[in-house]
């Protein structure tokens, strides 16, 4: 298999370049990380990261031929050679495949990814009926890959500024979330030009996230519940 | 006030975006039944006073949405401030010139301007 992969030492000083890799396949070769694992022990200087290589984890998130996704999930055989692999696009590069993910989780956490209810707790656990619950799927499952948010063109321009699709489907997860007593004051920190209102419905968040959520859809419904706030 | 809300501007985009597709399917409303379109016909319109309201309208409407737009347009690629205010003082100046030269001319064929 030929794959060609964006190399950049910061050490050496040189210019980023891509360097071409060829591998034989063999049998236990399904995913893109098994391959990049082999390809680790021959060329050790070659950097990437991952974990739990059952996409769960959210680390080996990459440009993969033009498209975001994550290595560990993406099989050899639906990939047309040669493979080409970059670092996530709109991120600053650390080393080879591995970026800097310090500005998007500061949004992350800027949106309190976490239940504000200040009222006494009750003996057990706070309640919700199925119908609340069921508001939570599609929402909760998210690894926080940045898949979405760097294949955003919207969050490339402005990421400092721009929450973008991770961040606010995090958000709208808080916002729907029944037992949260903080709507109103989330729903107005996003009222901004730039944290919600850079999103321009071009939708490449929705269609690559590698775990088939609609960030877009989140992000709607935080318009709409704004739309409802206000009037 | 915060400048910057962003909900004011995406409900003033979508409300103009409505009203243009109004318009625009008057006009075409306009093009499809009664006698062809002449010059006498497009004439007898713009004089008429509901005829010189709409006009005027829609060019608010489209100077409106064009501004909005144009607006998110030098937020997303323009970050240098002075630049910035540059490019949408000359946005906002034409748009504005536009409708009111729309204004004048509609004003003038119903003879409340001369
Ligand atoms: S929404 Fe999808 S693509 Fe975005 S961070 Fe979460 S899991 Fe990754
Ligand atoms: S829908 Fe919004 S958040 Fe998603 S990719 Fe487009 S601009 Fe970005
Ligand atoms: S290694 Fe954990 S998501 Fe791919």
């Amino acid at each position: 298999m030929h794959i060609r992969i964006y190399r950049y030492d910061p050490e050496t000083g040189a210019q980023p370049h891509m360097q071409d890799y060829t591998i034989e396949l063999e049998s236990g070769d399904k995913k893109l990380l098994d391959v990049l694992m082999r390809l680790k022990n021959i060329d050790d200087s070659l950097s990437f990261r991952r974990s739990c290589r059952e996409g769960v984890c959210g680390s080996d998130a990459m440009n993969i031929n033009g498209r975001n996704g994550l290595a560990c999930i993406t099989a050899l055989s639906t990939l047309k050679e040669p493979v080409v692999l970059r670092p996530l696009p709109g991120f600053p590069v650390i080393r080879d495949l591995v970026v800097d993910m310090t500005q998007f989780f500061a949004h992350y956490h800027e949106i309190k990814p976490y239940l504000i209810n200040d009222d006494v707790p009750p003996e057990r656990e706070r309640l919700q009926t199925p119908e609340q619950r069921e508001r939570l799927n599609g929402l909760y499952e998210c690894i926080l890959c940045a898949c979405c948010s760097a294949f955003c063109p919207s969050y490339w321009w402005n990421p400092d500024k721009f929450i973008g699709p991770a961040g606010l489907l995090q958000a709208y997860r808080f916002i729907v979330d029944s037992r949260d007593t903080a709507t109103a004051e989330r729903l107005a920190y996003l009222d901004d030009v730039y944290r919600l209102y850079r999103c321009r419905t071009i939708m490449n968040c929705t269609e690559v996230c590698p775990k088939g959520l609609s960030p877009s859809h989140a992000i709607e419904g935080i318009r709409l519940e704004l739309v409802r706030a206000s009037s | 006030m915060r400048v910057f809300v962003g909900q004011r501007a995406w409900l003033l985009q979508r409300a103009s975006a409505l009203a243009l597709l109004l318009f625009l399917a008057l006009g075409a409303a306009l093009l499809l039944v009664g006698p062809p379109l002449t010059y006498e016909r497009w004439h007898a319109l713009a004089t008429s006073l509901p005829g010189a309201v709409i006009i005027v309208l829609l060019f608010a409407a489209l100077s409106l949405h064009g501004w909005i737009g144009a607006r998110d347009i030098v937020l997303d690629y323009i970050h240098s401030m002075p630049a910035r205010l540059s490019v949408l003082g000359i946005i906002a100046v034409i748009l504005f010139a536009i409708v009111i030269r729309v204004a004048l001319t509609m004003a003038a064929h119903l003879s409340l301007v001369t």
